[in-house]
């Protein structure tokens, strides 16, 4: 086992949970603690009720849709298939789900074709507009007048792994029983690495990310129950 | 002497809150929505006028001095320390967002980038480097009680004259109360609905006579100004000064009712903060808007009008601090299409309407009119003439003010007042409408 896979199987899973699960619950905490006098409310864009129109606009964000809808469209495919993509990668770490789908008579062919098809068109979609948020950002003169370097790199980075995932999903070589087996060994902390260089560059910035969302932009995820419910409140 | 230390230490107390502004110090993914839909953006795209820069002029500092990323990578984390040339240009930076809450609207997360300015405005106040004029309309306000700095004598006197011109319309007494106690009503209007526009307020005191409660109302020959500007300079302190005489005053006339009239942020004021807030504790009366009031009548059928009084299209520009923060959308066009022929909305309208450009106390401020004109209030001149509308209705002094600015700059030849105006205009007194056409 070279230093490298060690460091990207064997150390950095845990120091990515430990960081991106503290950085969040100290982010939360603030937030929820931090006062509030007087209401903020905009009678704009509003549901019946506060957490209806809350929930409404981190799942569909109704408020882009109005102000700008072909970003609306990227963001909104963007998102959701990242979410897709993040239960997918259950599967990755996991048998239970194919024993799950197979006790419901799917055949284990079956689960690897949807697999593949499922995971294979989030991959190519995620690509496409994620470079579409790049380009925009790149081109269109309002964005770029506000783009730094933190916007650039958190796409770059992102870019970075949807690539090398694909990558994996659609040539370099890939084995779900050994990722599985790795992911199993990290809980009883005896680390069984891959020795799988695109699997392990993949997983290198993929915990890069989840080290750098508490410090980024990218904590918008949580932060929206926070700021959307102090103007839809009612 | 650099103003640095102030600065950074008027930002780094944003980590204690509130909660609003701690939050958008964490939250933009500068995605440029802001913009899109900023009017004042709309008239000119260049950086300076993005939204989203200039929270940054603050939210950059704030990082700097007060997350971890921002201590120790600095510009790759964007955080920038306190840069005094540009600190130099925070004046006008902060004084050309028209705090519309628009960008709210749209953002994704909801973040109100009005907020912010006024934070920088609360800071520059601070350091006493607020606009001059601003500054005097502050000073004049606590002074006096009102923006105009008008004398009891002077509002008796334009009492005195409404009255007269009411009789002229409808050769009968309708009363203007004042100083009257243990009535239920207490008018606050802007001060200009008095004494520059004043047939709003003729308009409410015929509505008070037709119902019959022509002594159940008052308005205060001190306190008759709704205006407050410390909104606008981002002075807490000022704020609350400027309102606590009006709501002692109504405790001492002893109403049932905060009567606000045709003034936005005054109404926001009043209603979101005053009483949402609880800054005098519980209160012996309600806060209510004028608009709402006269709504309530006309659906019950209890006002009669002669809309060909008012043959002319007429339009509605809603003001941000009605229409965005306290929902009052529908009333004043139920008020415009009972009394008007020929009611035309806007596109797009409600909560959605644009800013009229001079939002935020930037009306009073003639050294910026340029800017009003050709920037901020560009968008809403297109709005307006796609109407084809003869009369802008606006209740709203500060819109009026910037909507008639517009209208000589551009030309147009349309008029603008107030809603109730129109009302007064064609209200039925036993069964006739007022006797005059000699109107601008």
């Amino acid at each position: 086992m070279s230093g490298f896979s060690f460091f990207v199987g064997g150390v950095l899973p845990y120091v990515a949970f430990i960081v991106f699960v503290v950085g969040m619950v100290y982010r939360f905490r603030v937030w929820f603690k931090t006062p509030q006098p007087g209401k903020m409310t905009l009678f704009t864009n509003q549901g019946d009720s506060t957490t209806k129109s809350v929930l409404a606009e981190a799942l569909f964000f109704p408020s882009l849709f109005r102000g700008d809808k072909p970003l609306w469209t990227g963001a909104w495919i963007f998102h959701v298939t990242l979410a897709l993509v993040f239960l997918g990668h259950v599967r990755v770490f996991t048998g239970l789900l194919d024993s799950m789908l197979m006790g419901m008579g799917m055949s284990e062919e079956a689960i690897g074709t949807m697999s593949a098809t499922a995971g294979g068109g989030a991959g190519i979609l995620l690509l496409v507009t994620g470079l579409f948020l790049l380009i925009r950002r790149m081109v269109q003169k309002r964005v770029r007048q506000i783009s730094g370097l933190p916007d650039f790199f958190a796409l770059f980075l992102l870019i970075a792994i949807i690539l090398t995932g694909d990558l994996m999903r659609f040539g370099a070589h890939f084995d779900l029983a050994q990722t599985r087996v790795w992911a199993a060994s990290l809980l009883s902390f005896s680390p069984q690495i891959p020795e799988n260089g695109m699997f392990l560059l993949h997983a290198m910035l993929a915990q890069f990310l989840i080290i750098y969302i508490p410090f980024s932009k990218i904590l918008h995820f949580g932060g929206i129950f926070f700021t959307q419910a102090l103007v839809k409140r009612r | 002497m650099s103003n640095e230390t102030d600065v950074v230490k008027e930002i780094s107390a944003i980590k204690k809150g509130p909660k609003v502004l701690k939050l958008y110090m964490d939250m933009c993914a500068k995605c440029g929505t802001c913009a899109t839909v900023c009017p004042v953006y709309y008239g000119d795209d260049d950086a300076k006028y993005n939204p989203a820069n200039r929270s940054d002029l603050i939210r950059k500092i704030y990082k700097k001095h007060n997350t971890a990323t921002g201590k120790v990578l600095g510009s790759l984390a964007g955080a920038e320390d306190y840069n005094e040339e540009e600190f130099k240009e925070w004046e006008e930076h902060f004084y050309s967002c028209t705090g519309c809450r628009r960008c709210a609207a749209y953002c994704p997360f909801g973040i109100d980038n009005s907020v912010i300015t006024r934070k920088g405005r609360a800071i520059l106040d601070k350091l006493g480097m607020t606009p001059e004029t601003m500054q005097n309309v502050v000073q004049i306000s606590l002074d006096t009680g009102n923006t105009d700095g008008a004398s009891p004598t002077a509002l008796k006197a334009a009492v005195e004259f409404l009255e007269e011109e009411m009789h002229d319309e409808h050769g009968i007494d309708i009363k203007i109360p004042l100083d009257k106690e243990g009535v239920d009503y207490f008018y606050v209007p802007p001060s200009g609905d008095v004494l520059v526009n004043p047939e709003a307020t003729t308009g409410i005191a015929k509505v008070f006579h037709v119902m019959g409660l022509a002594d159940n109302w008052t308005m205060s020959s001190t306190l008759f100004d709704g205006a407050n500007y410390g909104l606008f300079t981002g002075n807490d302190g000022h704020m609350k000064a400027d309102n606590k005489p009006y709501v002692e005053e109504a405790k001492r006339l002893g109403v049932k009712y905060m009567f606000m009239g045709e003034c936005g942020h005054a109404y926001r004021i009043m209603k979101m903060m005053m009483e949402a807030g609880g800054w005098w504790g519980d209160l012996p009366f309600k806060v209510i808007n004028c608009m709402q009031w006269t709504t309530e009548l006309i659906k019950k059928g209890k006002l009669q009008f002669d809309k060909s009084k008012n043959p002319l299209p007429v339009t509605y520009h809603d003001p941000c601090n009605f229409a965005k923060s306290c929902e009052i959308v529908e009333e004043p066009r139920v008020i415009l299409q009972a009394t008007c022929q020929d009611y035309r909305d806007m596109y797009p309208h409600g909560a959605d309407n644009w800013c009229c450009g001079g939002g935020g106390g930037l009306s009073a401020m003639d050294d910026i009119r340029d800017f009003r004109m050709e920037v901020s209030g560009k968008k809403k001149m297109d709005q307006i003439r796609a109407t084809g509308a003869r009369y802008v209705a606006a209740a709203c002094s500060n819109c009026k003010r910037q909507l008639g600015q517009l209208m000589e700059h551009y030309k147009e030849d349309i008029a603008v007042g107030g809603v109730h105006d129109m009302l007064s205009r064609s209200i039925l007194i036993n069964g006739k409408a007022a006797e005059r056409v000699d109107y601008d």
